[in-house]
């Protein structure tokens, strides 16, 4: 059923591909959504008449289709027949449920204002010290009963008659539910704080004109819905019997069938969502507080829960209104997936998904994959269509999902991995059968491409142009030779591009290559002794790599799309590590529309500048052999060495002494070696010695403080070098520097490094960021990208312009206030100043993050330092439960030396008290949102090896790191404590002198 | 013929009887050479014959034999015989191409040993006839290429570039070869560097390839337009270029190795020292263990890839793995003649590999760096005529690479570091480094050195003036490229200022010999006006300021040297003679120098008496030059920063000639048609047909 939804008949029936873009959660071919615009009323009444008429056939073809797009799921030709039948059916359902919603949603609105005035004290109060998660517990019961309940009742009528009801309805729902929200009153909280004025507002001014319509139409819903109500009446109960029977009789699915019934039964619920998605003047929902929690109302005891029972049908709404409104988002959406034990939720999560923005997905991809492999079955099929649809939009979906996949697989038992479902799924994708659907509808040159590999080969230009995609990484000889062959003899020597095969799953392939090839370079430098080896061979290793550039391979940590065209070889640097080999590339990209439909760029030769002796200048090459054949009388010379080499790099270092070519050159310009006796002639140039010392020691001082270089320490020259400069360097050197589109990136290749508890530490650090900035609170701290390849091998995007505070040591031999004196000027400079500022609010935010996260191994090597005075901390291998084994180091809350005191003007300096205070400002926005943090790290939990969540109370110390329980004075208090203690931490000293001596890290 | 006479024949053969019987291709090679159609009592003649075992040398000796007038008489049969041959080559029937293959080359040795003083166009008419020439050799050509290019045996290929080889080092001087003018209408460059591109034939004909098209390359190359010419200079497939380059590499590699290997043979443990010392006062010295001979084949290659196809500079700094591991020969080249400079390639097994070889131990190295140490090789010792041809071709070499742009980008790239263990001579004066702690520096720097080390080690008698001339452009250039591009070199000047100077010194010491031979002003001047462009450049390219002082005080410390070679050029500069303007030239150029030298020298006095000091150390003098700068005034000199261009014509042509001849001489020696003895050959082709 899910899989239907993703994956629509291409020639499906108009009401589906009317209502596909803009509905996200329909989730079965049933409860299509109405299309937009609501339908003239009489068309209504019409449809009603033949509904009624109908009725019978509907709950016939209803039953079938059910049973149909179960038994059928994927297999598109059917369902297609089936949409088919349920046509006209669905136009009237749809048609007859506009206004309905209508009304409902002016309910909600009305009921909302209320909630949102008058909710929030107690709510304060009921949240305090109760679990939330307790009340999960009793959710999935509450849901089936609500559904089984719904066929029994006339709800509808209810519902629809008007306010009263329902406001009665959420007025006893109320208390209820002010302990249902508890679990999530932090959030809420300060949800409905941000959003209440402007929801007052729209509320109030939309109010008048809804009440208007409401009141209009009241009457004719009344009747639209009584006349609804006997087809909801049969289609329940023909249908609950059955369902009942194949829910006992079929465990797994159940879940998926409870989600249909709950469809079929009145189609309300969905029809709400669905018009919600529909319509975006819809009066937005939003401190659906009150709605949030039919989640979460679970809770407590039987009483309430019985009492709940009877309020069921306005339950199920809120339920869903919460996922109808706006407040819904991702991050609510995946918790819920996470949490929720009730399939029928977790399906229409499952579907929810496809109404987020790919981008806040994404962010979450992690979670989704891990819950996927790790948690049962109904997660993983509400997960799975989502996640198939959108590895057919693209291919970097595609490979972003298998690597995950396979990493998080990896620390399953090997017998239960090969059959896993992240396996299957891995390998489904891997083998390329997730081409876009738009191999029989859309027109993409990818998928056009099998039907021209056998365009001749030889035919270099027009190849180049018409199967862009042909250019795989493979691309084996240079596309360049083929079109300046002389002539066709010549073409054989370039030995035509090798013309794929036609399976070779070509989509994923070149950037799979691309991947292999740099993580081949990684394992073969761990083999090298010396850095010096290891830097050369990477650099040779990467000229060649450069030989099947441009290629449509791309960087995964960039944010825009390109293809990669070079990658500067020399620039390459091998990065500190013991035993790893880690290294940095630069890559030159370009630019482009899209880069799996956009045209990969020809290749320009490495030395573009020098065109060689061209054929004109040999003017007897076009003679023909004939012309030649007669006469073996020699030819004039026509070899001039000077004029061969017509394009002259060095032009103006040349000279031709007079004796070789007095008669042909006047020497107007020409410079002469032997100029000096001329000179007698010529008035003399006189310079004083002192002016070229004085100039060279000026041209060397004006240079920018760069490092030395350092054999064993390669990447510290390349690392300080400002990155614009670098940028302007790579670009003069590059044959495709020219080019508007041209961009320099550059990536950490890692290769036997498990990333992904840095993946996990990204994500937080992300959210924490989210955070503080969506509170205002001037934290700074620098997430940077990463990409898990494989459970040790991955990816990570460089922090630009920063070089580590041992090598600004080590390089430097000063002390860090002094390195910032020397760098940013005198300390009452604005230069200095704003550096300080950085400093102290990127040291506030480590520091917090690395309370939080428990973030160890902290020593110089993995602080760095950039160019504005952030310091970054890196390398996050052991946070949370993990620790370095050694001896108890580090015993302290964070790092925090004299040294850093000392660049913040001392311990009793005013930046030293701002970043106290910006300490416990951002711990106080980070306790309001923690639990977006929570559920980062808990879903990650599952189902892994990661020694990060050594023992059981990872995530309970992490939450009890939060304080929910401190007053805002008690926080200040830890706050200080955390700070002093840091301070004067002698462990702190202890393990950075244990670096220096076993690590030599200074 | 009977089944039973050849019979016969072979066994009196293997029994070793002292007067070979005929055998039976010997009695048709009679027949042929008779003055009747072999075809005409047998219409399978030429079938049968392409069948049996080809007997070289009685078909060269028989060509050889026939004197001018039987020549008229029997040309239709040879003519007849050609035809066959390139027809043969078609045969699917692989032992008939080799028979055919193998006739051919024999044919062309035979009537040009015999015909020696004949002219070109007469070998023609009596190899295919005037008037059919052109086909046939246009069939020859078709079929050799598409036997190179095709996917069949790799003995075949191999016997086809022998046979190319054979054809094009069959005169003395290549261009007066003139069957070459079919070779250069019907180009077989396309499959040559389709061989090169291919990393499996690369491995196994690569040498060949090379070598033949850098022959190729030189024929005519002064007179006429050479499509081989043109074609190198346009190829920038890389596969290509890198292929040739990995040919070049491997060759130059083996022939270090080899070096290496004899060095240390002679330097293996305290005993062989000793008896080697005893020995080496009885036997000449070293050199002569140590000589490993040149190739040249393979350094025109390079030559000729540098200077005619700039693509091919990216390829110097392509980097691969060093392939210092022994190699073990391949068992498809079972007899290999033992001079390195046969045709025959070094095993290549080792470019077979497409994958870099996981040795930790292997040091990464490229075309440039192997070639620095080869020139380091070569370099060493210049008495020998090969020796000395090879150096100056490597420097020429050289010169190419300093002129140009792209190649002095990636010389200077900080980001690309090497150590480079340039060997160097043992003398007397100073210890050899056994353990070589050289710095990972850029390329340039190894350049410097060898520019340095060449410098320092031939001021002899038999003065090398050409190579230092050469040697002293090249660093010329190098400097105006770091001038002009403001490179701040990490380079220890010093060494090469003091190299300088001392070179002066040589040359003003053995004035009256060497003016008797040598322009010594012209090297003078070149060498002054280097030290004009630390003067006055400095500024532009020394790494720090304390090496512009040090500069000075190299100059004030050496200013004897400076002081004579004036007085001696104004000697000369004032009499009448042919050295007149020349030496008055380096008065010129002499001028900032002069300057520098009566500037501080008076001070550095003034300084040691005020400070009552007799000897003044380095920083002292440092001190004096640092505070004294103010005061002296320099000429600004032109044309410091330009340089004459290379180029081969037509200085260099006649060096260019004599090598190819050599070389060519070399490559004939050594062509060997009977590698593929005739038994790999059946073994090979038994299982195909």
């Amino acid at each position: 059923m899910e899989d239907s939804e993703p994956e629509p008949p291409p020639s499906a029936s108009s009401s589906h591909s009317l209502s596909l873009p803009s509905t996200p959660s329909s989730s079965s071919s049933s409860g299509d959504p109405p299309s937009a615009v609501p339908p003239p009323l009489g068309v209504i009444r019409e449809a009603l008449g033949e509904l009624v008429i109908n009725a019978e056939v509907a709950q016939r073809a209803c039953r079938e289709v059910l049973q149909q797009v179960k038994l059928n799921q994927g297999e598109e030709p059917q369902q297609m027949k089936l949409s088919k039948g349920e046509e006209p059916q669905q136009m009237k359902l749809n048609q007859g449920e506009e206004p309905q919603q209508m009304m409902l949603n002016q309910g909600e609105e009305l009921q909302q204002l209320k909630l949102n005035q008058g909710e929030e004290p107690q709510q304060k109060k009921l949240n305090q010290g109760e679990e939330p998660q307790q009340m999960m517990l009793n959710q999935g019961e509450e849901l089936q009963q609500l559904k089984l309940n719904q066929g029994e009742e006339p709800q509808q009528k209810k519902l629809n008659q008007g306010e009263e009801p329902q406001k009665k309805l959420n007025q006893g729902a109320e208390p209820q539910q002010m302990k249902l929200n508890q679990g999530e009153e932090p959030q809420q909280m300060k949800l409905n704080q941000g959003e209440e004025p402007q929801q007052m507002k729209l509320n109030q001014g939309e109010e008048p004109q809804w009440m208007t319509l409401n009141q209009g139409e009241e009457p004719q819903q009344m009747k639209l819905n009584q006349g609804e109500e006997p087809q909801h009446m049969n289609l329940n109960q023909g249908e609950e019997p059955q369902q009942m029977k194949r829910n006992q009789g079929e465990g797994p699915r159940h879940g998926e069938e409870l989600q249909q019934m709950k469809l079929n039964q009145g189609e309300e619920p969905q029809q709400m969502k669905l018009t919600q998605g529909d319509e975006p003047q819809a009066p937005p929902a939003p401190p659906t507080v009150q709605v949030g929690d039919p989640e979460g109302p679970a809770p407590g005891s039987v009483k309430s829960l019985r009492r709940r029972q009877r309020h069921n049908p306005s339950k199920q709404s809120w339920l869903l209104r919460l996922f109808e409104s706006k407040l819904f988002d991702v991050s609510m959406a995946i918790s819920y997936l996470h949490s929720s034990k009730e399939p029928g939720v977790q399906a229409y999560i499952g579907n929810r998904l496809f109404s987020f923005s790919n981008d806040q997905v994404d962010f979450y991809l992690p979670q989704l994959l891990n819950m996927y492999i790790h948690m049962d079955e109904d997660v993983g099929d509400a997960i799975k269509p989502y996640v198939v649809h959108r590895c057919r939009q693209s291919i970097w979906f595609s490979l972003q999902c298998a690597w995950l996949l396979g990493a998080y697989s990896s620390d399953m038992h090997i017998s239960t991995q090969r059959h896993s479902r992240g396996t299957k799924l891995r390998k489904l994708i891997l083998s390329d059968e997730l081409k876009p659907a738009g191999a029989r509808g859309r027109r993409d040159p990818l998928t056009l491409m099998p039907f021209f590999p056998l365009a001749p080969p030889g035919h270099g230009a027009p190849e180049h142009s018409l199967s862009p995609s042909k250019r795989t990484h493979q691309r084996s000889k240079s596309d360049a030779t083929v079109s300046i062959s002389l002539s066709s003899n010549l073409k054989r020597t370039a030995s035509n591009p090798r013309v794929e095969s036609q399976d070779e799953p070509v989509r994923l392939a070149p950037q799979r290559e691309f991947i292999k090839s740099l993580m081949g370079i990684g394992k073969r430098l761990a083999t090298l002794p010396t850095k010096e080896q290891k830097t050369q061979r990477l650099i040779s290793e990467l000229s060649l790599l450069n030989h099947k550039l441009p290629a449509r391979v791309w960087l995964p940590t960039a944010a825009f799309d390109h293809h990669v065209v070079r990658v500067p070889h020399t620039q390459a640097v091998v990065l500190n590590s013991k035993d790893k080999a880690p290294y940095l590339i630069y890559v030159e990209v370009l630019e482009c529309e899209s880069f799996e439909t956009s045209s990969v760029p020809v290749r320009i030769p490495e030395n573009r500048i020098r065109s060689t002796r061209s054929v004109e200048n040999l003017p007897d090459c076009g003679m023909t052999a004939e012309q030649r054949a007669g006469s073996f009388s020699t030819v004039p010379n026509y070899d001039n060495d000077d004029e061969a080499w017509s394009v002259d790099d060095i032009g103006e270092l040349q000279v031709e002494l007079p004796e070789i070519h007095t008669s042909s050159c006047d020497n107007i310009s020409q410079f002469s070696v032997d100029s000096i006796t001329s000179l007698e002639s010529k008035e003399p140039v006189f310079i004083a010695a002192g002016d070229i010392r004085r100039r060279l020691s000026e041209q060397l001082a004006v240079a920018p403080t760069t490092f030395k270089r350092d054999p064993e320490d390669p990447s510290a020259v390349a690392l300080k070098e400002p990155w614009e400069e670098k940028v302007r360097r790579i670009r003069e050197g590059s044959p495709y520097g020219h080019l508007p589109t041209w961009r320099l990136l550059s990536v950490i290749v890692k290769c036997g490094d498990d990333l992904r508890q840095e993946l996990l530490a990204y994500q937080v650090l992300q959210q924490l960021k989210c955070i503080w900035q969506q509170e205002r609170v001037p934290l700074w701290i620098q997430p940077y990208k990463i990409l898990v390849l494989s459970s040790d091998s991955g990816m990570i995007e460089p922090v630009m312009n920063a070089v580590s505070l041992h090598q600004v040591k080590k390089q430097s031999q000063l002390s860090l206030l002094d390195y910032f004196l020397q760098e940013h000027g005198a300390p009452t400079t604005e230069k200095y100043l704003s550096a300080q500022r950085n400093f102290v609010q990127s040291c506030a935010g480590y520091s917090l993050i690395c309370y939080l996260l428990q973030v160890k191994d902290r020593h110089n090597g993995n602080i760095l330092l950039d160019a504005d005075g952030h310091i970054i901390h890196i390398d996050f291998g052991f946070i949370l439960s993990s620790s370095p084994k050694n001896l108890g180091f580090e015993t302290s809350a964070f790092k925090l030396t004299n040294e850093f005191v000392d660049v913040m003007g001392g311990p009793d300096g005013d930046m030293f008290n701002y970043y106290r205070m910006l300490m416990l400002q951002g711990l106080i926005a980070a306790r309001k949102h923690m639990d977006r943090v929570l559920q980062i790290v808990e879903i990650m939990q599952q189902g892994t090896q990661l020694p990060c969540f050594h023992g059981s109370s990872t995530l309970r110390g992490l939450k009890e790191r939060f304080h929910m329980s401190l007053t805002e004075e008690q926080l200040q208090l830890l706050v200080d404590q955390l700070v002093d203690g840091s301070m004067r931490s002698i462990t702190t000293k202890l393990y950075d002198g244990f670096q220096y001596l076993t690590n030599g890290i200074m | 013929m009977s089944q039973v006479e050849k019979k016969t024949g072979l066994l009196r053969r293997t029994s070793s009887s002292k007067k070979p019987l005929k055998e039976k291709v010997v009695l048709m090679y009679d027949e042929i050479f008779a003055k009747e159609d072999p075809a005409k009592n047998n219409p399978r003649f030429w079938d049968e014959l392409f069948l049996m075992k080809v007997n070289l040398e009685y078909l060269e000796t028989k060509l050889e034999t026939v004197d001018g007038e039987e020549v008229q008489k029997i040309q239709d049969n040879i003519n007849s015989l050609f035809h066959h041959c390139v027809q043969a080559l078609g045969e699917e029937h692989q032992i008939k191409v080799v028979n055919a293959l193998q006739t051919l080359c024999a044919l062309f040795r035979g009537v040009h040993q015999k015909n020696k003083s004949a002219s070109g166009f007469d070998i023609i008419n009596m190899l295919m006839g005037f008037d059919k020439a052109e086909q046939r050799m246009k069939d020859l050509m078709e079929r050799l290429d598409s036997l190179l290019c095709g996917e069949g045996s790799e003995s075949l290929k191999s016997l086809c570039l022998k046979l190319l080889l054979c054809l094009v080092t069959v005169t003395d001087n290549i261009s007066q070869n003139t069957i070459l003018e079919y070779v250069m209408i019907n180009s077989i460059f396309e499959a040559i560097l389709q061989i090169l591109s291919d990393v499996s034939s690369r491995g196994q004909h690569g040498y060949d390839a090379v070598v033949l098209l850098a022959l190729l390359v030189n024929y005519r190359k002064y007179e006429s337009v050479n499509p081989y010419i043109v074609k190198l200079s346009i190829v920038d497939d890389e596969p290509t270029l890198d292929g040739m380059g990995m040919v070049v590499h491997h060759a130059l590699t083996e022939y270090n190795r080899q070096y290496k290997d004899k060095e240390e043979e002679n330097q293996g443990g305290f005993f062989s020292t000793l008896t080697s010392m005893v020995g080496s006062m009885f036997i000449a010295d070293a050199d002569e263990k140590l000589s490993v001979q040149t190739n040249e084949a393979i350094l025109l290659a390079l030559y000729e890839a540098v200077h005619l196809n700039r693509n091919f500079i990216t390829v110097l700094a392509q980097s691969h793995p060093e392939m210092d591991i022994p190699t073990t020969p391949t068992t498809l080249t079972p007899t290999t003649p033992t001079t390195p400079l046969g045709t025959t390639p070094p095993s290549l097994d080792m470019m077979n590999n497409p994958e870099l070889p996981l040795d930790p131990n292997l040091q990464t190295s490229n075309l440039l760096i192997t070639f620095l140490k080869y020139a380091s090789i070569v370099m060493q010792d210049t008495k020998d005529e090969h020796r000395l041809n090879s150096a100056r071709l490597c420097l020429i070499i050289l010169t190419c690479i300093a002129e140009d742009q792209y190649a002095d980008a990636f010389l200077h790239d900080d980001n690309m570091n090497f150590r480079v263990n340039l060997h160097r001579m043992p003398m007397r004066h100073r210890k050899k480094a056994v353990d070589k702690n050289i710095p990972s520096r850029p390329l340039v720097c190894a350049v410097l050195d060898l520019m340095v080390e060449f410098i320092v080690t031939h001021m002899m008698k038999d003065f090398p003036m050409d190579l230092y001339l050469r040697c002293v452009q090249i660093i010329h250039k190098l400097l105006c490229y770091q001038k002009k591009c403001r490179i701040r070199l990490h380079y220890t000047w010093r060494e090469l200022w003091s190299a300088l100077i001392n070179l002066l010194k040589f040359l003003l010491s053995n004035e009256t010999t060497l003016l008797s031979k040598h322009n010594i002003f012209h090297l003078a001047l070149l060498v002054v006006n280097l030290f004009n462009m630390f003067i006055t450049y400095g500024d532009t390219f020394l790494p720090t300021s304390n090496s512009y002082d040090e500069l000075y005080y190299e100059i004030v410390r050496m200013h004897q040297v400076f002081d004579n070679l004036y007085c001696m050029v104004l000697r000369v500069s004032t009499n009448t003679g042919q050295w007149k303007e020349p030496a008055s030239k380096v008065t010129h150029a002499l001028v900032n120098v002069r300057a520098i030298v009566n500037h501080f020298n008076p001070k550095i006095e003034s300084y040691a008496s005020v400070n009552h000091i007799s000897q003044l150390s380095e920083e002292q003098v440092l001190e004096v030059v640092r505070s004294n700068y103010d005061t002296l005034t320099l000429k600004l000199q032109d044309g410091l920063d330009q340089f004459e261009r290379y180029s081969e014509q037509p200085k260099e042509a006649a060096f260019f000639k004599e090598l190819v001849r050599s070389i060519s001489l070399n490559v004939r020696k050594n062509v060997s048609l009977n590698t593929l003895s005739q038994g790999v050959l059946l073994k090979e082709f038994s299982t195909i047909s």
